[in-house]
């Protein structure tokens, strides 16, 4: 009788060939890394941290709060600058880790979960911009139904629907968000940092 | 390290790391850099434009925008899918309307819907109201729009006199009545109430016919006074000097092309384009050219320079 699949052992065996605790929190770096733009990836990281970390306080006051109290104010601000740092760095990684073609060796599923990281961010973003309460979210919804039901994303997606879009930003956005961040977590520290681009040789 | 990474960074040298010092320190300073921006600049509350504010400042734009919409002249009257059935009149590429595929989710019928069913309540605890509800629904077609295109070329020539408007006499009918008693509806505060009258009161969650009912005229103005609409770069900033979504500075310029700007389909040219552009995006390390691209500008000389040099 063929025994039954031990689940604890395959996790083992998976861990121990893709990401040992090494791997997840190195304590060595190969010598090619050393640049500034391997700081952008952990920039990146950091604003989603604020976000978070504000998006919660937020959250936990209501929407309507930072218009009426200027402690609220604040930390809406605080959230409107991580989000525009957040998009900064992100744009800043994307545009370095394509010019080093960090793609190579197998690491296209890390290049393109980060891309659709980015999709599902700048939805984040969009969302967040008309969850405001104010004129900026009104226009901002107003114009993006155009747009969602050209594409036929209004059937089931409505701009001006303020709460589908409230939940959709503080709840459902954000999860996946951190769920392909950490899937590309994943994939960056299994697979290493990609080697150097091999250098051009000069005709002898 | 696991087998994985043993065989990536085999025979590399290696150098000393601490990632979660290094992360922390770019934590510390990224977050001193947020709260420092969000302490010099703040960040953007510009009122939303409300029925009241509207009636009370603007009066005859309010019954402009009122009128208009009953006659059966506002963009959502024949807009098509999700709003009404005229799916011809939805967006179109390449002989697809993807607005069409799923029909009419959120029926919206803009002179029952938006003007006369408020009305319907003023006329509750509103006798003239009542009345002239009663007698302009008893009326033709032909009839009803007559009054309403009397109205409206009336309204050109009103006057606004200690916050009362006076528009001159003429054959409207029960229009100017039901006007006023939409005009007194926006003064009292209570349009967006009205307008999602058929929602789960008292829990209203949805908004979308309060924000339909400026969309046309009052907010487009505005919006234009702000520099928000879409050929003045509006996504890409907010109210004041704040930035907007500036990352979709490349959506933004398809609005800036007259062949898009001024087509009844750009919505959906534009969104087929960024759709394009971010499968382009996502499929990068399979694209000919594109992925060789990087070794051709040689920004990785400068990244990896003392790797080179090293060698």
């Amino acid at each position: 009788m063929k025994a039954a699949m031990n689940l604890t052992r395959r996790t083992q065996q998976f861990l121990s060939a893709n990401l040992s605790v090494e791997d997840a929190l190195p304590t060595r770096m190969p010598v090619y890394v050393n640049s500034l733009a391997y700081l952008f990836g952990a920039a990146a990281l950091s604003a989603l941290g604020m976000l978070i970390l504000t998006g919660v306080v937020l959250c936990c006051f209501g929407p309507g709060w930072y218009h009426v109290s200027r402690v609220g104010h604040f930390f809406n601000s605080l959230h409107f600058w991580s989000m525009q740092v957040f998009f900064g760095v992100v744009l800043l990684h994307l545009i370095s880790k394509y010019l080093m073609a960090a793609w190579r060796d197998g690491r296209w599923k890390t290049w393109m979960v980060g891309v659709l990281t980015f999709g599902v961010a700048v939805f984040t973003g969009l969302t967040g911009f008309m969850s405001q309460t104010n004129w900026d979210s009104q226009w901002i919804a107003l114009q993006a139904k155009d747009a969602m039901n050209a594409l036929g994303v209004g059937a089931f997606f409505n701009p001006l629907d303020t709460v589908q879009v409230l939940t959709l930003h503080v709840v459902v956005l954000p999860l996946i968000t951190t769920v392909l961040v950490a899937i590309h977590l994943f994939l960056i520290r299994r697979d290493g940092p990609v080697r150097p681009l091999p250098p051009k040789r000069r005709p002898q | 390290m696991s087998l994985r990474s043993e065989a990536n960074l085999h025979g590399i040298p290696t150098k000393r790391y601490d990632l979660i010092r290094e992360g922390l320190i770019v934590f510390i300073v990224l977050a001193v850099v947020i709260i420092v921006l969000a302490m010099l600049f703040g960040s953007p509350d510009y009122p939303a434009v409300r029925g009241e504010d509207v009636a009370q400042r603007q009066p005859i734009a309010y019954l402009k925008t009122s009128a208009n919409i009953l006659a059966g002249n506002s963009s959502i009257q024949g807009y098509g899918p999700p709003y009404t059935a005229n799916s011809g009149n939805a967006q179109q590429l390449l002989g697809f309307a993807p607005a069409a595929w799923l029909g009419v989710t959120i029926p919206i019928n803009p002179p029952e819907d938006l003007i006369l069913k408020p009305l319907a309540r003023v006329a509750l605890l509103n006798d003239v109201v009542a009345g002239a509800l009663r007698t302009y629904r008893a009326a033709s077609s032909n009839q009803q729009q007559s009054w309403l295109k009397a109205y409206l070329a009336a309204l050109d020539k009103a006057t606004v006199a200690n916050g009362q408007v006076q528009v001159p006499a003429g054959e409207y009918g029960p229009v100017d009545k039901l006007m006023k008693g939409m005009l007194n509806l926006g003064r009292a505060g209570l349009l967006e109430g009205a307008l999602e009258s058929g929602v789960r009161l008292p829990y209203a969650l949805d908004f979308t016919r309060s924000l339909l009912f400026f969309q046309d005229d009052v907010d487009h103005n505005v919006a234009q006074t702000l520099d928000m609409l879409g050929g003045q770069w509006g996504i890409s900033h907010e109210t004041g000097d704040y930035p907007g979504a500036w990352w979709l500075w490349p959506y933004t310029l398809l609005y800036q092309i007259p062949v898009i700007s001024i087509s009844p389909n750009g919505d959906l040219q534009a969104g087929a384009i960024m759709s394009v552009f971010f499968l382009v995006m996502l499929f990068m390390p399979f694209i000919p050219i594109l992925n060789r691209l990087p070794r051709w500008l040689g920004v990785y000389k400068l990244i990896w320079r003392d790797w080179y040099r090293r060698q």
